[in-house]
């Protein structure tokens, strides 16, 4: 992971910030991080009051400090930009966390923290990731027993499954999840709860009530097709296999030039992987602009100072293979933009004759994720109150990218978060 | 959920829901000022000095300047504000406001008479109006009005005299505040006692000046084309105001409980004047920089602290450093040690080298090559002025030496 900061760099960061009333950047964050407030701790060397402002808030607090897209939320609103740049929340958010663990302060276990009085319950929660983690802590903070069932070998999701470890390690994951365990949160993992009626069979079986936080684990196919396998792989089982298998990867990288197809931070994290991989050059195809990807900006100029080629304007038409069908090149065309689309961003469009093909050892799909067909909601987004989670069957609540689409973790945390209120209520009744 | 942690103390025989108090100054000037403080979780106040109407009180205009050192802001303050502007009977009826909503915060009135009388007429208004206790405000070292203010704090006879004749009309804790302009506060601490006060609040601001226009010469504040010599407080007279509570709190004559003040922001602050003696703090430059809000962080800092380490009262903290300040004389000279340092954490400034070769032993050769000092170890005199100036924290710290060591003498040219 990137270095971050140490706890005198933290405390400078602190000082720059400039206290606002009424704290503009505590109003950016959909999970409602309150960075005014743990600054002012910091800055006031009330060090453990700014942990416990992070991690009450955001039991993955760690994780969206160093995984958020700060620079258009809470960032983005910090007023000292009007004076040179804004104060690195995200960075002085992971320090605490960090800090946390290094001083062994536990913000929900002895010392001044007890159990409010338990809510009665018994809740499960389906998916292990940050929706799923963090409905589980917010409920197990309040005294629910709470059972997150996870289809996976291990918690996390798309913490785990989903992002590099150069973003995120192990080792940092590993701690996070602690402070979720020392809840008293009970995992099964290896345990996924399938079939169109799993959630109402968990309600059968005494809990009284369910989140589903199961997230979106099938890859979006280009339309051009053809199959997976023969050295083209979606961005999903490529970045599971780096967690897992990274040999695999490094056969189907390591020396070839490789092509990544798509615009997003996943994108931009299978090339950075790529590249870690061995692979010889990594080209990064986008039918649209540089400045028109959804990659945040920073992870952009960073893979491009790694040495990642970025192929804007280029819209992939096919792939080319060898007589014995491995892939040997990714066919392109390049674009111009023109009108705007219905997103209100410039379309682009091919450009007549312009046809190239891109050598390519191995091509990493990474246009976007659904729901798996074999899930329970089989292969739909499934419908709930963003304000509450509540579906349309009593008991069962849902959030995080299963009904969003694709959104961003902290995006999940809110989700996660909101549903736990929403079963509380329901419990207290 | 977070467990709260009782900070009560007893001050005086006051009882105080924590030892955090604003002091007397522009943040304890009015009672819907002080009712949001107490509400934001200050446990108590001394209400800003209260005068008599016979000499109506004017502020300078502008009254403060901020001093700044590089980067950071407000690191000392300097003020010609005078005790209240308002009158005697809208303050009274704020005190006695306060006391009615908020029964269980303590109101230490602050007053200043100049005269005898007024001395008397202004603690039995204080007292009438409902106050807990009294401020006797001998200290401020910037009054317009003659013979007042620090002239008394500095004349121990007008010490004991104004306290006796508050003490005659009230049976109300009287604490005297003292002024740091003084050579040793001891006297007119006794001074104050024998006049039967019950505590001593120090330190009032220290005379200071801070800042010399360059173009016009005029020092700051620039009161339309005059400076003087006044008030300074904030962070950069914290090691003042230490020096004086420790002083106090080590006369066993004295035997007073203290309200600490000077330079305090954050709940270390705090603690460090509890530590030396202090049973209550009192705040205002803290305040003035970053608003009522830092009590919360002094609560919170403060509990964390004592639930740590299973202190249960905060009157167990009081006085548990002032064993430990001894004079320069007791120290054992037989020990000695050197600096140490962890260079693989070097960045290669040479800042620690330009500073032991100009205000140190020259102790340090200068690696030029790999950038890195090469540390002689029989020249270092521990001053540790090199740890001052390096960047990375913690990478030069002290360590002694065995007993048989021995430092190199300094070499004598010519």
């Amino acid at each position: 992971m990137e270095k971050n900061f140490d706890c005198g760099q933290a405390m400078a960061e602190a000082e720059r910030c400039l206290l606002c009333h009424d704290a503009p950047c505590s109003k950016g964050c959909p999970a409602l991080t309150n960075p005014g407030e743990f600054i002012r701790k910091l800055r006031l060397r009330n060090v453990a009051g700014a942990i416990r402002t992070v991690k009450e808030n955001n039991i993955l607090g760690g994780a969206c400090g160093a995984l958020c897209p700060t620079a258009r939320l809470c960032e983005k609103e910090c007023a000292a930009t009007g004076i040179d740049r804004p104060i690195r929340i995200g960075k002085i958010q992971r320090f605490l966390v960090e800090h946390s663990w290094k001083i062994g302060f536990k913000p929900f276990a002895g010392g001044r923290f007890e159990l409010p009085r338990p809510v009665k319950g018994k809740v499960a929660v389906i998916g292990a990731g940050p929706a799923g983690l963090a409905c589980a802590a917010e409920l197990a903070k309040n005294g629910c027993q709470v059972t997150v069932f996870e289809e996976r070998a291990e918690p996390g999701g798309v913490l785990r499954y989903g992002v590099p470890g150069f973003r995120l390690s192990a080792e940092f994951l590993k701690k996070e999840l602690e402070d979720i365990k020392a809840l008293g949160v009970t995992f099964r993992c290896s345990q996924g709860i399938k079939g169109p009626d799993g959630a109402e069979k968990l309600l059968k079986k005494g809990f009284q009530a369910v989140f589903i936080g199961i997230g979106l684990w099938a890859p979006v196919r280009p339309p051009f097709g053809g199959k997976e396998g023969a050295n083209v792989i979606a961005s999903v089982r490529f970045l599971e296999l780096y967690r897992g298998k990274p040999a695999q990867l490094r056969k189907l990288c390591g020396g070839k030039p490789v092509a990544v197809i798509g615009g997003g931070s996943v994108a931009v994290d299978c090339a950075r992987t790529a590249l870690r991989l061995g692979a010889e050059d990594v080209y990064l195809v986008y039918r649209r602009s540089f400045a028109q990807m959804p990659a945040e900006e920073l992870e952009r100029i960073e893979a491009l100072n790694e040495g990642i080629h970025f192929l804007p304007l280029n819209q992939p038409t096919g792939y080319a293979r060898d007589a014995r069908g491995n892939l040997t090149g990714v066919k392109l065309v390049r674009t111009r933009l023109s009108g705007k689309d219905s997103s209100g961003r410039r379309k682009p469009s091919d450009v007549k004759g312009s046809d190239w093909v891109l050598d390519a050892g191995a091509c990493i799909e990474a246009i976007g994720n659904k729901p798996e067909e074999r899930s329970l909601s089989l292969g739909r987004l499934i419908s709930a109150d963003p304000g509450t989670g509540r579906t349309s069957k009593a008991g069962i609540f849902a959030g995080g990218d299963i009904v969003r689409g694709p959104a961003t973790v902290v995006q999940a945390v809110a989700d996660g978060k909101a549903a736990a209120r929403a079963i509380m209520k329901q419990l207290a009744k | 959920m977070l467990k709260k942690v009782d900070l009560s103390i007893e001050f005086c025989g006051v009882v105080f829901s924590n030892p955090f108090m604003l002091s007397s100054s522009p943040v304890s000037n009015c009672a819907e000022m002080i009712a949001r403080a107490f509400d934001a979780g200050w446990g108590g106040v001394a209400y800003k000095t209260l005068v008599t109407d016979r000499i109506p009180i004017i502020h300078p205009s502008p009254r403060m300047h901020g001093c700044s050192y590089e980067g950071k802001r407000l690191v000392g303050l300097q003020n010609v504000e005078q005790t209240t502007d308002r009158g005697l009977k809208p303050n009274l009826r704020d005190i006695a406001y306060l006391k009615k909503h908020y029964p269980k915060h303590v109101v230490m009135t602050s007053i200043m008479g100049f005269s005898n009388q007024e001395w008397a007429d202004l603690a039995k208004a204080a007292t009438d109006a409902g106050s807990d206790m009294l401020e006797l405000n001998f200290s401020c070292p910037h009054m317009a009005v003659e013979g007042s203010g620090a002239k008394v704090g500095q004349a121990n006879d007008l010490v004991r005299k104004f306290t006796e004749t508050a003490r005659r009309v009230t049976k109300l804790p009287l604490v005297a505040k003292l002024t740091p302009n003084v050579a040793d506060m001891n006297e007119p601490a006794l001074a104050a006692r024998a006049g039967g006060a019950d505590g001593i609040s120090a330190i009032n601001t220290v005379a200071g000046l801070s800042e010399v226009d360059l173009d016009n010469f005029i020092p700051k504040p620039d009161v339309f084309g005059k400076g003087a010599i006044s008030g300074y407080s904030g962070p950069a007279i914290k090691p003042i105001g230490l020096r004086f509570i420790a002083q106090l709190a080590k006369n066993r004559e004295l035997g007073l409980p203290l309200s600490g003040i000077g330079g305090i922001e954050t709940w270390v602050d705090a603690l460090e004047y509890i530590l030396l003696g202090a049973s209550t703090v009192q705040v205002t430059t803290g305040v003035i920089h970053y608003g009522y809000r830092i009590v919360e962080d002094m609560i919170e800092g403060l509990s964390d602290y004592m639930a740590q380490r299973r202190i249960t009262r905060v009157a167990d903290l009081v006085g548990k450093a002032v064993k430990n300040v001894h004079e320069t004389s007791e120290f054992d000279v037989r020990r000695q040690g050197i600096a140490r340092y962890d260079l693989d954490r070097c960045v290669g400034c040479g800042q620690c080298y330009i500073v032991c070769r100009d205000a140190g032993g020259s102790a340090l050769k200068w690696d030029g090559k790999k950038r890195r000092p090469v540390l002689t170890e029989d020249k270092c005199l521990s001053c540790m002025v090199c740890s001052f100036v390096c960047p990375v924290s913690g990478l030069i710290t002290f360590k002694e030496m065995p007993k048989n060591w021995k430092r190199r003498k300094t070499p004598t040219l010519g």
